[in-house]
């Protein structure tokens, strides 16, 4: 019989408050096997460790037991504790009695009697436990990043500084995201062109990055240190190795098309750069609405091209690369306000959205800088901003804040009243939030110097009578209704995650929440990491974020993904699948099911009845699993097994269970 | 003679006298009028004691189990329900499929001997209520087709020579039935159901007929076998046997393939078939609809991971 230790940690008062930790102890004296039991205040702290250490020398243990709190906060403590006495740190066990009863039971009596279970079920565990071993992997020294705009960009260049090889992709044909869409940003409103195109010039030209925008993500195989990224290319039409950005096609192309870049609120063409300072600043082929491509008239941007980049025939390209880290920066879509139809949005041309304005208040926007209406070009007088329209909002599915909103509100009433003296902004907000530096400050002025009028309140009912926005609400200060004639609307409309957010995930293998958000590792802990190790998030792909979040936590990132990439090599699991040769049937659901593709059938040889005979067996590449367990269950046979988690282990501690 | 029982035999002498296959599996007429147990031959001049009428009812598929490891080509009859634990034995890896000639017969649907009042008195049986419940008459797959038998992939009415009889016998009258024993357990209180199944269980001796007719059941090492101590009784104690009864659902959940068999063998007509359609309306219902055994490309439901699999537990 192994000679099983047990350390029943108080966790201060955590535990003890609603368990009776010595009793635990007491009882575990008698469980099969073990030949110390004990508890202690923090075992997690130093002279706790100690403790353990000692003995574990002291009585010849072969393995231990910790009755604390949860494994996912200190099973590497008790693991590297038992190491360092010399023990497997697989040798060892925790079993949660703190959020697994103390926390969640208030009856002190059964919170004791369920630690007593619990304690008896890793008892009956450990007892099965195997020394195991992890082996090294290399890592692949490259980083990967999706999405290029402020976040995807800072994180590129941060991780580039640091030494390491990036590529940072976009699927749109140019790094900048939405932020090259702003006008100027708050609350220094500096222009976000003059802060932002440094950075994508500079990416672009960084000698340890590589640029592939216009691609997409199609499969991630792999894990940590090691993922195989096989990566569309799109087909752009211009051979950018002989483009050399002159515009001569773009200027003669005859198809027109509302420009997305602009918000629809000016046009491009089929062949088009969408912003001057796009980067790459090369032309691609719009195949959607390229007469050429669609009904084979035309070819004119062919026939002027004076290098004869242009290329009908190109096709989308499939490659596969190593990557081994990966930060996520695919950022967020802007709320569809098509949803509120009492705000007419949608269909009245005069009521648009907070990006519309950033485009219509740009020098280079589609009306050169000049506040000019939609539907007739008038240039509005009164303007009606409504907040959090897509946020904060159960009904619509977003019960959340946008965060930018309330800031780049009051940036775009102070921007309009400097434009135009003579305008008046009225504001209907349900709160005003301004956590951020020098944000209080920059509303407060926005208020008191550029006479925003702030109304607190819902908006019910926008419609149009003759050139007038009718804006119908309630001042709930006041608690009366106001309406308010405006030449144009401006709906905050919130963040939303991208549409294939999920998809993205999904393919990444990472965690969103439910509405499609990326979660983090832990909300306060861990705020840039995933669930899966080697994967990073930055900027508002993980959550709602202004720009100056978004850059720092893409630099957190990236320092998380640099410190992976300096490391020789990595640990691979210790606690991985293997296969009983002699009971597999070789039916292959294992393999089939592997979400780590780290399953392969292979053919054994044996004797069998006097004679050799071949059998197909399967066969789990150690440093390929993670230890999932997939397979185990879908195994019919039980041929299959996790280690650590055996059907063994778990068997015991059902026993252990029953026998109470 | 019946002209599928002559067609079978003209089709089985040709077979081994031409040396095509080693050996080949089908049935042949019993000791009572209402057996017509399986055959395994070798030689052209035993397929004269091949026979097919209303009680062929045996699956062979699972026979084929005998030969995974050899390299004769076996040949053997399959009923359109028997079809498909050839697709479940392809699927598995259980037999080449080059080592393996399927011939597809029509069904006239398969008559119920547990109604057989006197043994020395031939009389007119009810069909099986698999047969009432059967939604793939028609082979799903066959190398060879006699007594005109048609392969069919989708669920379908009975073709070939015995159609007409089929239908007249009731053939598939119950498909929309299915589901209907889950649902009335279902609706029972949990007491009830335990009652029932503990009913049910006490019943069961052990004897392991349903396993050894499975075409799913193909484990190298059945674990009611297995000498590792601690997994499960051998003995037949009724919790032992509900542990039985619920692992070996569960360990053909996602490949049972509605062939009808253990419940038909069991000797204790203990209700199979329910817990295996329980788990296949749960698998229907979590990862859509789908009939294990009918195409062999087909995936798994509980043999892939896909991007979106259901996970609300998560
Ligand atoms: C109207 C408005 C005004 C704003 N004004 C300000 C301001 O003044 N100051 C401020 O601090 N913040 C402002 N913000 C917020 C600011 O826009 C965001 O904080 C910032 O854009 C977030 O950057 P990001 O890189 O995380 O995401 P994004 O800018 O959205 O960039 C994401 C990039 O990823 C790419 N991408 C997406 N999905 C994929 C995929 N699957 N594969 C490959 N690439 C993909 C996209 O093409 C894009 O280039 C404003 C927001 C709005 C809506
Ligand atoms: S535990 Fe099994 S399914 Fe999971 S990664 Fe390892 S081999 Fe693949
Ligand atoms: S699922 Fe089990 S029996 Fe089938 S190949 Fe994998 S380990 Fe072998
Ligand atoms: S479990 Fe029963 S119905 Fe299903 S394949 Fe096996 S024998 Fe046929
Ligand atoms: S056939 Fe019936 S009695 Fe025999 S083991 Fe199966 S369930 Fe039990």
């Amino acid at each position: 019989m192994k000679r099983i230790g047990v350390f029943v940690c108080h966790c201060g008062s955590n535990i003890a408050n609603t368990v009776h930790c010595e009793k635990v102890a007491q009882v575990a004296k008698d469980f099969p096997g073990v030949v110390l039991s004990t508890d202690y205040k923090y075992m997690c702290s130093e002279p706790g460790q100690v403790m353990i250490q000692e003995a574990i020398r002291e009585h010849n243990l072969d393995g231990y037991v910790v009755a604390a709190c949860s494994p996912r906060m200190h099973e590497p403590t008790f693991r590297k504790c038992a190491a360092r006495a010399g023990m497997n740190p697989y040798m060892v066990e925790q079993v949660n009695i703190r959020e697994q009863c103390s926390w969640v039971h208030a009856n002190k009596e059964k919170g004791t009697e369920k630690s007593i279970d619990l304690l008896r079920m890793g008892v009956a565990k450990v007892v099965k436990n195997e020394p195991l071993y992890s082996t090294t992997i290399p890592v692949t020294k490259r980083s990967l990043v999706i999405g290029g705009g402020i976040a995807g960009i800072q994180a590129a260049l941060d991780i580039a500084n640091a030494g390491y090889p990036v590529t940072l992709l976009d699927r749109e044909h140019t790094i900048g995201g939405r932020m090259a869409q702003v006008d100027k940003t708050f609350p220094t409103l500096d222009c976000s062109a003059c802060i932002l195109t440094p950075k994508m010039v500079e990416a672009a030209q960084h000698p340890n990055i590589e640029l592939m925008t216009y691609a997409e993500v199609e499969a991630v195989d792999g894990f940590v240190g090691n993922f195989d990224v096989t990566i569309r290319k799109k087909a752009r039409y211009v051979d950018f190795d002989q483009c050399t950005g002159c515009g001569a096609c773009t200027e003669k192309c005859p198809k027109k098309v509302p420009s997305e870049f602009e918000m629809e609120l000016g046009m491009r063409k089929a062949i088009y750069t969408p912003f001057p300072q796009a980067v790459p600043n090369k032309p691609i082929i719009d195949a959607k609405h390229c007469r050429y491509l669609l009904d084979g008239k035309c070819g004119i941007c062919k026939k002027v091209c004076p290098t004869g980049a242009v290329d009908y025939e190109q096709k989308d390209e499939l490659i596969v690369e190593r990557f081994g880290a990966i930060v996520v920066a695919t950022g967020f879509e802007q709320f569809d306000i098509s949803a509120y139809e009492e705000y007419g949005a949608g269909k009245i041309p005069d009521v648009i959205t907070g990006l519309h304005l950033e485009r219509l208040m740009n020098a280079s926007g589609p009306t050169a800088g000049k506040i000019k209406r939609p539907s007739d070009g008038k240039v509005p007088e009164k303007i009606v901003f409504v907040k959090c329209v897509g946020s904060r909002d159960e009904a619509k599915g977003r019960p959340y804040c946008s965060k930018a909103c309330c800031m780049y509100v009051a940036k775009h009433a102070t921007l309009l009243k400097e434009k135009m003296p003579n305008s008046k902004s009225y504001i209907f907000y349900m709160d005003v939030r301004t956590p951020g530096k020098n944000y209080e400050e920059f509303y407060a002025r926005t208020q008191n110097e550029y006479d925003a009028q702030y109304i607190r309140g819902r908006v019910s009912k926008i419609f149009q009578v003759g050139d007038k926005l009718i804006v119908r609400g309630e001042d709930s200060l006041l608690g009366r209704p106001v309406e308010i004639e405006a030449d144009l609307v401006v709906l905050a409309a919130g963040m939303d995650p991208r549409g294939d957010a999920k998809d993205l995930a999904r393919t990444l293998g990472i965690s969103y929440d439910q509405h499609g958000w990326f979660t983090e590792a832990h909300p306060k802990l861990q705020p840039v990491e995933t669930h899966t190790a080697g994967i990073y998030l930055a900027g508002a792909c993980q959550g709602p974020k202004d720009i100056p979040d978004s850059v720092a936590q893409a630099s957190a990132a990236a320092v998380k993904a640099a410190g992976l990439l300096s490391k020789p090599e990595l640990t691979s699991e210790a606690m991985t699948a293997l296969c009983d040769e002699a009971i597999c049937s070789g039916c292959g659901l294992c393999q089939s099911i592997c979400p780590y593709k780290s399953i392969e059938i292979k053919s054994i040889n044996e004797r069998y009845h006097g004679q050799m005979r071949q059998r197909r067996v399967s066969n789990v590449n150690q440093g390929l699993c993670q230890g999932c367990g997939a397979c185990t269950v879908a195994c019919p046979s039980g041929a299959m097994n996790l280690k650590g988690f055996t059907n063994d282990q778990i068997l015991a501690e059902v026993d252990a269970l029953c026998q109470r | 003679m019946n002209q599928i029982t002559k067609e079978m035999r003209d089709l089985a002498r040709e077979l081994l006298a031409s040396g095509e296959v080693k050996g080949l599996i089908g049935w042949t007429k019993g000791s009572r009028w209402y057996l017509t147990p399986p055959l395994f031959i070798t030689r052209p001049e035993e397929a004269e004691q091949l026979y097919f009428d209303q009680f062929a009812v045996n699956n062979l598929t699972g026979l084929l189990l005998d030969y995974r490891y050899g390299d004769d080509k076996i040949a053997l009859f399959v009923k359109g329900c028997d079809s498909r634990g050839i697709v479940r034995l392809l699927q598995d890896h259980q037999i080449k499929r080059e080592k393996v000639l399927v011939i597809g017969v029509p069904c006239m649907g398969m008559s119920d001997k547990k109604a057989v009042t006197d043994p020395r008195q031939p009389v007119e049986l009810p069909l099986l209520d698999k047969c009432l419940e059967c939604r793939y008459p028609n082979p799903v797959i066959a190398d060879r087709l006699i007594g005109g038998a048609l392969v069919s992939g989708e669920p379908s009415e009975p073709k070939g020579l015995t159609a007409s009889e089929a239908a007249k016998r009731g053939v598939g009258s119950k498909q929309a039935d299915r589901f209907a024993q889950v649902k009335a357990i279902e609706a029972m209180s949990a007491d009830e159901k335990y009652a029932f199944w503990q009913a049910q269980h006490e019943k069961c001796l052990r004897c392991y007929a349903c396993r050894n007719i499975c075409p799913a059941c193909n484990c190298r090492e059945c674990i009611f076998e297995s000498d590792k101590k601690g997994w499960v009784n051998k003995s037949a104690t009724p919790t032992d046997n509900a542990f039985f009864a619920v692992t070996r659902a569960m360990h053909v959940a996602g490949r049972c393939v509605e062939c009808g068999e253990c419940e038909r063998v069991c000797p204790m007509d203990i209700p199979i078939m329910a817990l295996n359609r329980k788990v296949i309306q749960d698998i229907n219902e979590l990862f859509g609809e789908s009939d294990a055994g009918t195409d062999l490309d087909g995936k798994m439901p509980l043999g892939l991971f896909k991007n979106d699999d259901p996970e609300e537990f998560m």
